[in-house]
This record gives C-alpha cells, structure tokens and sequence, in this order.
C-alpha cells in the first residue's frame, strides 16, 4: 500500500475512466440511434412541413436519398458510426453544414452562458447555503430555505418569462433577446454588450442550480457546526462569523462542489430552455431545433458531445471533492 | 410620428444607459436620431431558413428571394409580373418554355447574369433534393445569351410558379459554401447572418430595378413572444403576431392584418370501409362520411362567421373552397350556411332518422357519428373543432373531437375526419388534394375522393398553356356548369372553414404598400414586397 504503488495506480484508474467514457459514448450513440429510427416521426415530412402541398412525391424521393434514408437502419448506423471513429459527426440537415461547425460554433456561445450561470448558482448557493446553516432555526434561514424551494419547483421558462417581462419590458433594464444588441455585427459588440445580453439567460439558467447547492450546503454545515472540533473552537472563543469563515466552509465545500460539476448536465438542459425563451443561439437552441425536424446526424452529435461534457464534470466533481475533504481521498483509494 | 418614435426611443436609450451606470455595463447604440426615415428596419417576423440561403434548395419560395432575383414575380392580385424575363412563352405542346431575359442585370460581385446562369439554376434544382420541386423538367437548353429553353416531362401550367419562385444562382459561385454567403442579383446583398438569431443585409446600389427604401434591414428570429416584448420595448418596427395577441395594444403601433390563403377545413374519408387499405398500409374508409348527405349536412350546418367572430377573434373569413380569393377561385361554390334546416332535409332525404330520440340519426343500424382529428398542439384547430361540434350537433351529427400527434393522424387519417390546414400561391395544392391519382400519396386527398368529371378538369388545368384557360378549368374542378364539383354545394368532399388573416404589429410610420394575399405560413411571406415599403413620417 502507499507511496510505491501510486503511479501505478493513478494510470490504472485514468484506463478505467477512458473505458467507461468509451463505453458510455457507445451506448449513448446505439440508444439515441434506436430511438431516432424507432420514432414515428417522418424526417422528410419534418423537413417539408408547411410546404407539404408544393413539394411532390418524387421529390421527397430525391430529399430522402439526398440524406441516405432509403438504406436499412442498421447499415446507417454502421456507415455513422465508421465516420464518427475518424472524426466525422456527418453533415447537420437542417443546417445544411457539418454538424462539429454546428456544434463548435453553437457551444462558443452556450459556454460564456452556462459557466456564468453555473458561477452565479455555486457562488450564490453555497454563500446562502452557509448562511442558512450557521443560523439555523432564525427567519433568515427560514426565509432562504423557502425560497430555495420554489426555486426548485419554478419552471426555468416560466421564470424567463417572468424576468423577460419585468427586466426587459417593463423596466427596459435589459435586451429582449440575442447574444447581442439587435443589428450588431460581429467584433462589433463590447465585452459589456455581450455581458449585458448574457446577464438574464445566465440568471434564468442559475435557478436550475442554486436550489440542490443552497440545501445542501446549509446541511453540510448544520453537521460540521455540531461536530467536535467546532465545540472545541467554540470553547476557544470563536465566534460565528470567523466560525464559518474558517472551520466550517472548507468541509462544507465538499458536497457543493460535487453538486456543482455534477449539475452540469442539469446546466445544459436548463439552458436548452433559457436559450429558447431569450432567442440565445447557443447550444441549447440547435439541440430544440434538431428535435423538432428530426434532424438525425446533429441531435446524435449532440448526444454524444453532452455525454462527454457530463462525464467530464462528474469527474471532476471527483476530483474536487476529494482535494476539498481530504478523508474521502483515503477512503475511496 | 416618427419623431416621437426616435424621443422614445432615446428616453428608452437613457433610461437603459443610466440603468447601465450602475449596473455596469454600455448600452449599444441602436437608432439614429434625426428626422427623415430611419435608414435601418428591424423586422420580428420568424421564417429563418436555418439551411441557408441557396435557392436550389428551396430558400425563397414564398416571400422575397432577398438575395436572389427570380425570372417572374407575383403582383400583390396574385397575377404574374416580369422580372429577369422580359418576356416568355409556352409553345402549343406545353412542353417547351421559351424565356427572354434582360441584359442590364449582373450578380453581386459584377458578373453579368446570363442564359447559362438560368439553365444551370434549373438544372441543379431539379437533381437537388430540397424544397423546391422542380421535377417537371426535363432540361433547361441555353438558346443563345439572352434566350433560355425550360423543356418539361409533360405540359405542367403551374411550372409558371417555378419562375416565379426560383431565384437565380451565378453557375461561377454556386458552390458549397454559397447557402451561407449568397451571391445574387436581387434587391439586397447579404451582410451578416448569425444562426438562430439574426440577418443583417443591406440594399444592392446596383440593381436593376427600383430601389428598396430602407439601405438596412435587420431580421431578428425571436419567438412569438419574445418577438412581442421587443415590439413593446420599441426595439422592432415590425413583428408578427398570431390572431389571438393581435387584440392587444401596442404604443406607435398599428395591427395589420392581412389576407391570406391560408385555410382550415375538415377533410372527409368519402369511400365507404371495405378493408381496403392505403399503400402505406393504413385502412381506409368511414362508412359515415362516406354518405354525401352527412357530408353535406356539415357544410350547411356549421356557422363560419360564428368561426371567424369566436376563434379567430375577427381576423378572417369564411371560407368556401381551398383557394379563395385567388384567380383561379370559383366564387359560385360558395353556399349559405348556418342552416339546420337545410341540414336537416338533407340528412331526413338520405334516410338518416333519430329513431332512438337520443339526439344523434342513424341510418340501416349505423349512427351518424365519426371522429374528428386535429394537431393537440395546435389551439386554433382545437378551438375550430370544438365549436363545430356543437354547431353539427344541432342537426344530429356526433362529432367526436380528438387532439392528437400527427404522426398518429397520418396513420388514422384515411378513416377519420381531419381539420388540415392549407393554402399555396400554386394550385397544384387543389390538383394534389382532390385528384383521384393523388389519394394515399403523403398527406394529399387523404379522403380518397374521386370524381372522374374533376379529374378531368383539373388534369385539362395542368395541361393548359395558357394562364386563363388554365384558371378557367381550375375553377370548373371546384364548380362546373353542370354542378359537378368538389365543393360543398356539390360532391363536399371538404368541409372548408375559415380563411386566416395574417397579423402583424407595424410601425405607425411603416406602410407596407399594396396589400398581398399571404399563403399558409405567417410570417416571412410578408417580405414578398418588401422592395414597395415606404417610411410615411
């Protein structure tokens, strides 16, 4: 045990965590593909929609081999999957481009977004959270744990909405849309711009976190507060404030942190609807989109793109929970 | 009024820089100030083409081109205007196109458009699997420079719809990357387009014909309601708006509502069921519907202004085929509605009886009672079902509404009365719906009508080589003048309802020029002449 075997095992548990990510992407990519050819959903018909009566049946012929609908699922299948190991994700059919341009460029703007809505939900969660925790029992507290309920319970469009129409309408504090003022072009837009336009998304998109973070942060702390080694500093005469400060907020940013990175799937769904409601071209949208029109190569990239980005923050979360406390590092290894 | 427009706005401007101060961060600066019209327009109104800007696939086909210029053009009577073509014909056969175009016209990037241009257009369009159904033609020839031949499969008089609609590409740009960097020779060139949010493009100095007023127009791709919130902060000049927001106010704003083709109907299975089923394999046939008088009875029935007032919120009209309105719409197939006693007569002739007095007829042991299907998710069908219901109920027909998923309709929709909505600027639309070739095909005539005498007429209509005899035989498909027909006072194969209006909140300032009537899809069409628009402050 110990100091000798570390190398080693470090490198056997970075293989076991590729394995399982490979495994993970495969299973993905084989459900997203059944579900998609067992969908009763015409992806022709989805394309045509409104123009339905204009565009004859021998067209819809030529759209269905434009895209390589008329081979067997499984063939498809086999023919993307070959491409996907050499880097291909195939062309997008409602962009009409290649679906990592459409991917790479959609997540340039949902990243600014999602990792200021998921700063504003840990900072603010966790902060509230201690706070909460250290003055257990008193309105403060009381106050903060209702709100973190509704907030749990409030649809995240629904909370758009509602700060759309009081934010952006009636106080016109805010844009009403874009990742940019209307009519800019792009460069043209200053960082200030584009913060402004980011502000509600990201606000809208915190509520989905703030919640789990805020409850579970004020729990850690109710514990931490009654242990022993605070009864012992308390006998020493610290007070709250330096209380929580110093013995409290490091063990009670463990299970924060985990939450934090684990809720980036969470994140990415949350803003599939923030995206939709502030007409924010990210990710989210294209995902909307590509459900919608059955869009097959784009919304399987999609899958797979988000399986990775939630694998990564789940191990991460990993990590950062154990450097935060550090008694799990010895009780996992 | 366009004054007071910019002082608000500018109020707008500093109430949001000063908000800005303190919450730090600089406000864009959006307007002008000044008098005379605004250079810049921004429209709310959806219709983002996500696949981009390539006719060959279909960008285009209803509204402007923006980019692109088309050989016809559509007047706002829906007649056919000249537009690359100076002049065209179609020789007695119907097969061969004869198009002369003009010289004075040149792409974006300088280039001359030429006959080669054309034909290269057509051809590609027609191998191109997108949204622009060019399989009509067999070839398009270069005669000379300025001489193009369009050579059909067979005589297809609505193919006029094809050079009215399909914008012409340079055959030397035309490559993969043109859908996201267009180059043509319309009346604005492409700026910027951000995916999903919004288009800039600014006015092409050197085109041939009249100038559009505004140099910028800015098409954001909000949602309704965000499409909404930014007409309420003053942030659009024009927004789109379905009928049942339109009754809302909006300061330095007006409602436009405009005619459209675009219907709702209840489409009728009108074969009895006899185990037959569709080449998709679904059953067809409704014993009930199959009956003309029950068909009939709906028709005089329902009351569509009663439609129009309650569901529509006024913003319509009755309608009385699937093309009202247009040339080719024979007025005389309208009937009087709202009556149950011609209802009744009708239903009492044909031997549908209430013996039973529970309210509902039957007739040899079946009852007169059938299932209506419409688009769960779409409210104005529900509302439309609804209310027919109780209208059909007074002459003792059963409806029974049920809101489900389309895929679930297309499968049911050969046994089961559907309200579908439809309505094209091309009346292949009235040849796909009521030919009997057409029955199972997609979504067309799924009621498996068949009439030889309409059949006749409207393959005579696709024939035709002329515009008004082609408008004539269209007309007698819907009422001929021995009565034979598909409309209601004849065969009803339909039951059409109401007729939509498109509505749009406008800058008080902001005149549209003159009306056109829009076609299913509300919204983009608005910007078919946009090139006419006038700033009046």
């Amino acid at each position: 045990m110990g100091v000798l075997n570390a190398p080693a095992r470090r490198a056997r548990g970075l293989a076991g965590r590729a394995l399982r990510l490979a495994s993970l992407v495969a299973a993905v990519a084989v459900g997203c593909f059944a579900l998609m050819a067992g969908s009763p959903v015409d992806p022709v018909e989805a394309y045509v929609g409104a123009d339905s009566a204009a565009v004859g049946p021998e067209q819809r012929a030529q759209i269905a081999e434009r895209w390589g609908l008329d081979d067997p699922p499984v063939e498809r299948f086999t023919a993307w999957a070959g491409n996907v190991l050499t880097g291909d994700l195939g062309t997008s059919q409602v962009f009409g481009q290649p679906v990592t341009t459409v991917i790479g460029e959609r997540f340039a703007a949902s990243v600014s977004l999602m990792a200021l809505a998921w700063l504003i939900s840990g900072v603010l969660g966790f902060t509230l959270g201690l706070l909460a925790g250290a003055l257990r029992g008193r309105v403060a507290d009381r106050v903060l744990t209702w709100w973190a309920y509704t907030l749990a319970s409030a649809p995240t469009f629904w909370v758009g909405l509602l700060l759309l129409y009081v934010f952006s309408v009636s106080l016109q504090w805010t844009p009403v849309c874009c990742a940019a003022p209307i009519g800019t072009l792009p460069g043209e837009a200053s960082l200030l711009d584009q913060l402004h336009h980011l502000l509600l998304p990201a606000l809208t998109l915190s509520v989905v976190g703030i919640s789990p973070v805020l409850l579970h942060t004020r729990q850690a702390t109710i514990e931490v507060l009654a242990s022993d080694h605070v009864a012992f500093a308390r006998a020493q005469g610290e007070r709250l404030p330096g209380l929580v400060l110093h013995r409290v907020a490091r063990n009670a940013a463990g299970p924060a942190l985990m939450l934090q990175f684990a809720s980036v799937g969470e994140l990415f769904g949350g803003s599939v609807l923030a995206e939709q409601v502030f007409t924010y071209p990210g990710l989210g949208e294209a995902t909307t989109t590509a459900a919608l029109r059955q869009d097959v190569p784009l919304l399987l990239g999609i899958a797979l793109f988000t399986a990775v980005l939630v694998f990564v923050g789940n191990a991460l979360g990993d990590l950062a929970h154990r450097a935060a406390a550090p008694r799990t590092r010895e009780a996992v290894a | 009024m366009r004054r007071t427009t910019t002082r608000a706005r500018l109020a707008t401007l500093l109430t949001v820089v000063s908000a800005c101060a303190l919450a730090g961060c600089g406000a864009g600066g959006t307007t002008s100030a000044g008098d005379g019209p605004p250079s810049e327009l921004r429209l709310a109104i959806g219709g983002e083409s996500e696949e981009g800007f390539d006719p060959t696939l279909g960008w285009g086909r209803y509204g402007a081109p923006l980019f692109q210029s088309t050989l016809l053009t559509r007047e706002p009577d829906l007649g056919v205007g000249l537009d690359l073509a100076t002049a065209y014909e179609v020789s007695d056969d119907g097969l061969t196109w004869t198009v002369d175009l003009r010289r004075d016209a040149s792409f974006t990037d300088g280039e001359p458009v030429t006959a080669r241009d054309v034909a290269y257009t057509f051809n590609t369009a027609a191998e191109q699997g997108g949204l622009t159904d060019v399989t009509a033609l067999e070839r398009a020839v270069v005669v000379d420079d300025d001489t193009v031949e369009l050579r059909l499969t067979e005589p297809r008089s609505t193919f006029v719809n094809r050079l009215i609609s399909l914008g012409i590409v340079p055959e030397h740009a035309h490559d993969s990357g043109y859908a996201q960097d267009p180059v043509g020779s319309g009346p604005f060139a492409l700026v910027d387009w951000q995916q999903g949010q919004q288009l800039v493009v600014e006015r092409n100095e050197d085109y041939y014909g009249e100038k559009p007023a505004f140099e910028r127009l800015v098409f954001v791709f909000t949602d309704e309601d965000a499409s909404l919130a930014a007409a309420r902060a003053g942030q659009v000049d024009v927004a789109a708006a379905p009928s049942t927001l339109a009754t809302q106010e909006i300061a330095g704003m007006r409602v436009q509502a405009v005619t459209s083709l675009d219907n709702r109907g209840i489409a009728f299975p009108t074969v009895p069921e006899e185990g037959r089923r569709s080449p998709a394999g679904h059953p067809v046939g409704n014993d009930v519907t199959a009956d003309l008088a029950v068909r009939r009875a709906v028709n005089l029935a329902v009351d569509r202004e009663a439609l129009v007032e309650g569901v529509l919120e006024g913003f319509g009209s009755p309608a009385t085929g699937p093309v009202d309105g247009a040339p080719w719409h024979e007025p005389g197939s309208s009937i009087d509605d709202d009556d149950v006693d011609a209802a009744t007569a009708e239903l009492e002739r044909a031997g549908w009886t209430d013996s039973d007095g529970d309210g509902v007829r039957e007739k040899d042991g079946t009852t007169a009672s059938f299932s209506l299907l419409y688009p769960a998710d779409d409210s104005l069908r529900q509302g439309l079902a609804l209310n027919v219901v109780d209208m059909v109920a007074r002459a003792g027909i059963e409806i029974r509404p049920e809101g489900l998923g389309w895929d679930e309709i297309y499968q049911r929709m050969h046994t089961d009365a559907v309200l579908f909505g439809w309505g094209s600027h091309d009346p292949t639309e009235m040849y796909n719906l009521y030919h009997s070739s057409m029955a199972g095909t997609e979504s067309f005539n799924p009621g498996y009508y068949a009439n030889p005498a309409v059949d006749r007429h409207l393959d005579a209509a696709m024939a035709a080589t002329d515009p008004d005899e082609a408008d004539r035989h269209w007309r007698a498909a819907q009422l001929d003048d021995d009565g034979t027909g598909f409309t209601a006072g004849a065969d009803a194969a339909w039951a059409w309802l109401v007729n939509l209006e498109h509505t749009y909140f406008v800058d008080d300032c902001l005149d549209l020029g003159p009306e056109r009537i829009e076609p299913h899809g509300h919204g983009w069409p608005l910007t078919a002449g946009i090139s006419r628009w006038r700033w009046e402050c």
